[in-house]
């Protein structure tokens, strides 16, 4: 199904990124019920993948694949290999809270901790251990979210008072401040208005410089403005997975047409 | 036009209604006349006295600062031993259990816990504590045979509270990489606090009103002195409303009257306590 | 920014491992709190199961339950439980007959009739009244419920039981009240709403739909508060006296599995006779009673809940 064959991720990688994650052969289940069937696709470093489809089609299920995010939902059984940089994150050896240290997680409701703003940020690399001036990596971690401007004469303040677009970039701050590899977006738009969705797309080109990021939305707009790859997802199987340009204007397969011009879905 | 049957219905409901608000608001009456009762039979006895004279044959003189002190021993030793064991019950119960056969062992067994009559705790601390361990008839026995009967309800209390933290905060510790005792310890524990003090509280207050397990494990001797270690024999509040209440002279059941005032104050101070941090968590939770 | 390199970037460094252990042992401490409880109720079977034990190789097992004579402090010695079960029956009964009826009509009243503002008002009535301590209950038996008793009928008697009884009732009513209104309100709306548009009144949606939807719910509420009431100590120990004697005169003096325990503790025999370890069997007995009551209520409460989730 995956028009995406090895060889092909081989030359994409050369010509443009490495692959940051490899999915290879990946069923996932909840109880007997497969809600990801077999899927297969490469992730390059310092792009924007989007993964697209109707809802409840896996796509949420298999972002949080990345980063053993399943591993808290009792009865999920995985088939397959997800590598990070070659390696297999859910090999025996590997401590899940060490993939999650790499593989940041922006979730679909904002959800800021009931703290000040800079504890927000500053938590994540405290209990990792980070020795260098927290204060310095706070304020950079804001900056990048493109938040400073709003926060800076207020970070001691409860997190609460933020506007829903501003706690949300808050939450991309606070993933940053962890310096992931790779930030996985679990629609992050959907719960907010037009503005703040358009800062946070914005930000999202601005951070693919440093980040790979892997998002997950329902709006194929969204899909389209920001993403250099986009994967479409349908009953859990890959239906097409390519340059975000070819798979909008020149899908290989009917499904994703029918899909991307909203005749379905 | 309404038929006579339609409107003898309508008259059925508005009886029933009649009479269950009654038989409701009875609940404050019933509650009235206690409240008046007690304090019309104590409050002549209540004054400085009687905080702060030991307990005596002859009822003017008679106080109950052993008593006062005791409780206060008490509830300080069950509060430090049974808070932390509890709530960490609790947390492992709510956030660290594995679903299998154990876990539900021992959720349906505090459940049942919690149902066992007090006595029955007061005969498991003679044993265990009082004969099995020698701590004799101490304020640190009583304290740990009264640990024993409210953890079950500190555990439940403190489930709840954990239970109505959104999931959403864990997840996003766990995606910032922290352990599960991290991201209890440092966001889960906080958001669950107002919640587990709330339920604290009225364990501790129902640890103040108990009497039979005291009863039972000898707390209901002649104390004419105040605790001065864990180690020292004791008496209670309860302890003394029970014995004055149980002799047959008019006075000293009023006595027992003004020692019940005491208790009741206490209990209502603790409980206005537990009412505003729940209220203060509301509104800032916002 | 990631590096090429051969090793395995995710595989626990020494750090990790470090933690690791902490948690682990952070994990074990807490399962330890958690499986206290087990010990606790492990302790009480162990202790209870010895003691009684050592009291049946005295007394035998069929003369304890079913003898009617219940004097082991006394000669002649008999140990027939009979009387104190009749005593606990007794005080279970009549407060019972206060506390289901007001309990169900309380319950009714704040789960289908009441306002928002009136439950705010209730509600935490009925609290303050199940945080009133026990003894303060005996007091208030012996001291206003017995002479108002003895008012009515001169014939009664300092210690009885109908006066346990009353405050015993009270005591419960809370617990009742409380319990049958999580069962009500556990019904779900539809189903009024269904009766409504079929024009039932009030009065007929909650007798004849809400009250029977919720029956096992009330029902296991009544046992709990029954079983409660069983396992009252202090006043019945102040109110209905120290009298084990089978009767159903609720004016008379009588005696109670648990103020029995209490009489014992209180006097001073010695530790490891026969006389000492009656409180044992008497105990292993209200146990028993206490945790099937329990057991089969929390049952029923379970797939009770079940049915309206």
């Amino acid at each position: 199904m995956n028009t995406l064959t090895k060889s092909d991720a081989q030359t994409l990688s050369t010509e443009q990124a490495r692959p940051v994650l490899d999915v290879i052969d990946v069923t996932i289940r909840y109880g007997e019920k497969p809600a990801i069937n077999k899927v297969s696709l490469s992730i390059p470093q310092h792009r924007i993948t989007a993964i697209i489809g109707p809802s409840g089609c896996g796509k949420s299920t298999l972002l949080r694949a990345f980063n053993r995010m399943n591993d808290f939902i009792p009865n999920v059984g995985m088939e397959g290999q997800i590598l990070y940089m070659g390696s297999d994150i859910y090999a025996r050896q590997v401590d899940p809270v060490e993939v999650r240290r790499r593989i940041g997680m922006v979730f679909q409701k904002p959800n800021p901790f009931p703290k000040s703003i800079f504890q927000n940020v500053a938590w994540g690399p405290s209990i990792n251990g980070f020795s260098g001036n927290l204060e310095a990596r706070v304020e950079q971690s804001i900056r990048r979210a493109a938040l400073w401007e709003e926060v800076s004469d207020r970070l001691h303040e409860s997190a609460l008072a933020l506007s829903g677009g501003q706690q949300q970039r808050l939450c991309i701050a606070r993933a940053l401040a962890m310096e992931p590899d790779v930030i996985l977006m679990d629609e992050p738009c959907s719960a907010l208005d037009p503005v703040s969705t358009a800062r946070i797309e914005d930000l999202m080109f601005e951070l693919k410089e440093r980040y790979t990021i892997v998002i997950v939305t329902h709006n194929m707009q969204q899909a389209a403005r920001v993403s250099n790859l986009t994967a479409f997802l349908e009953n859990g199987s890959l239906v097409e997975f390519g340059e975000t340009d070819q798979v909008f204007t020149r899908p290989q397969h009917k499904r994703t047409e029918d899909y991307v011009t909203g005749r379905f879905g | 036009m309404r038929s006579d049957r339609l409107r003898r219905r309508h008259a059925t409901t508005k009886c029933f209604r009649l009479l269950c608000a009654a038989v409701a608001w009875a609940g404050i009456v019933i509650l009235a006349v206690l409240l008046f009762h007690v304090s019309r039979e104590g409050i002549r006895w209540l004054d400085l006295q009687f905080l702060t004279e030991f307990p005596s044959r002859f009822p003017e003189q008679a106080g109950i600062k052993s008593a006062l002190w005791g409780t206060v021993w008490l509830i300080i030793l069950t509060a430090g031993i049974s808070i932390p064991v509890g709530v960490a019950a609790a947390i492992y119960l709510e956030e660290f259990s594995p679903k299998n056969r154990l876990s539900q062992l021992i959720e349906v067994n505090i459940g049942n816990l919690a149902g066992v009559p007090s006595i029955v705790y007061g005969i498991l601390g003679l044993v265990l504590f009082v004969r099995f361990l020698a701590l004799g008839r101490s304020v640190l026995a009583g304290s740990l045979t009264m640990t024993l009967l409210i953890l079950p309800v500190i555990i439940i209390a403190a489930r709840e509270a954990l239970r109505a933290v959104p999931d959403s905060i864990r997840q996003a510790a766990f995606a910032l990489g922290a352990t599960r005792w991290q991201a209890v310890r440092a966001q889960v524990l906080p958001v669950a606090l107002p919640g587990i003090l709330t339920g604290v509280i009225l364990a501790m207050s129902r640890a103040i009103g108990e009497t039979a397990p005291l009863v039972m494990i000898g707390a209901l001797t002649y104390v004419a002195f105040v605790p001065e270690g864990p180690m020292d024999a004791f008496t209670a509040l309860p302890i003394q409303i029970f014995n004055w209440a149980s002799r047959p002279q008019e006075n000293f059941h009023q006595l027992a009257a003004a020692g019940i005032i005491v208790l009741l104050v206490t209990l209502l101070l603790m409980n206005a306590t537990a009412v505003w941090i729940r209220q203060r968590a509301e509104r800032t939770g916002r | 920014m990631p590096q090429v390199s051969t090793a395995n970037p995710l595989l626990a460094g020494a750090s990790t491992r470090k933690y690791r252990t902490r948690e682990d042992l952070i994990r074990f401490v807490l399962f330890l709190c958690a499986f206290l409880s087990i010990l606790t109720t492990l302790s009480i079977i162990a202790i209870l199961a010895w003691e009684a034990y050592s009291f049946f190789r005295e007394v035998g097992v069929f003369d304890f339950l079913s003898g009617t004579r219940w004097t082991p402090l006394l000669e002649p010695r008999s140990f027939g439980v009979l009387p104190l079960v009749a005593g606990t029956a007794q005080i279970v009964v009549g407060a019972s007959l206060i506390a289901i009826p007001v309990g169900l009509a309380s319950a009714i009243y704040l789960a289908e009739f009441a306002s928002a503002k009136v439950r705010r008002v209730l509600k935490p009535v009925l609290e303050i009244l199940a945080g009133i301590p026990t003894v303060v209950y005996g007091y208030f038996a012996l001291t206003f419920v017995t002479p108002l008793i003895a008012a009515v009928f001169p014939s009664t008697q300092i210690f009885n039981a109908a006066s346990a009884s009353i405050v015993v009732g009270i005591m419960v009513l809370p617990m009742t009240a409380s319990l049958c209104d999580d069962a009500l309100r556990a019904v779900p709306e539809s189903l009024r709403q269904g009766a409504f548009a079929l024009g039932a009144t009030q009065f007929e949606v909650t007798l004849r739909v809400v009250l029977p939807a919720a029956l096992s719910g009330v029902m296991a509420s009544f046992v709990l508060a029954a079983s409660r009431a069983i396992g009252e100590t202090m006043a019945v120990t102040l109110a209905a006296g120290a009298t084990p004697k089978m009767t159903l005169d609720p004016l008379q003096s009588i005696q109670t599995m648990t103020a029995y325990i209490v009489q014992v503790s209180l006097g001073d025999t010695p530790v490891g006779t026969v006389e000492y370890q009656t409180i044992f069997a008497v105990a292993a007995l209200l146990f028993t009673i206490t945790l099937g009551m329990n057991v089969i209520a929390h049952r029923v409460l379970a797939r009770f809940r079940e049915v309206y989730e």
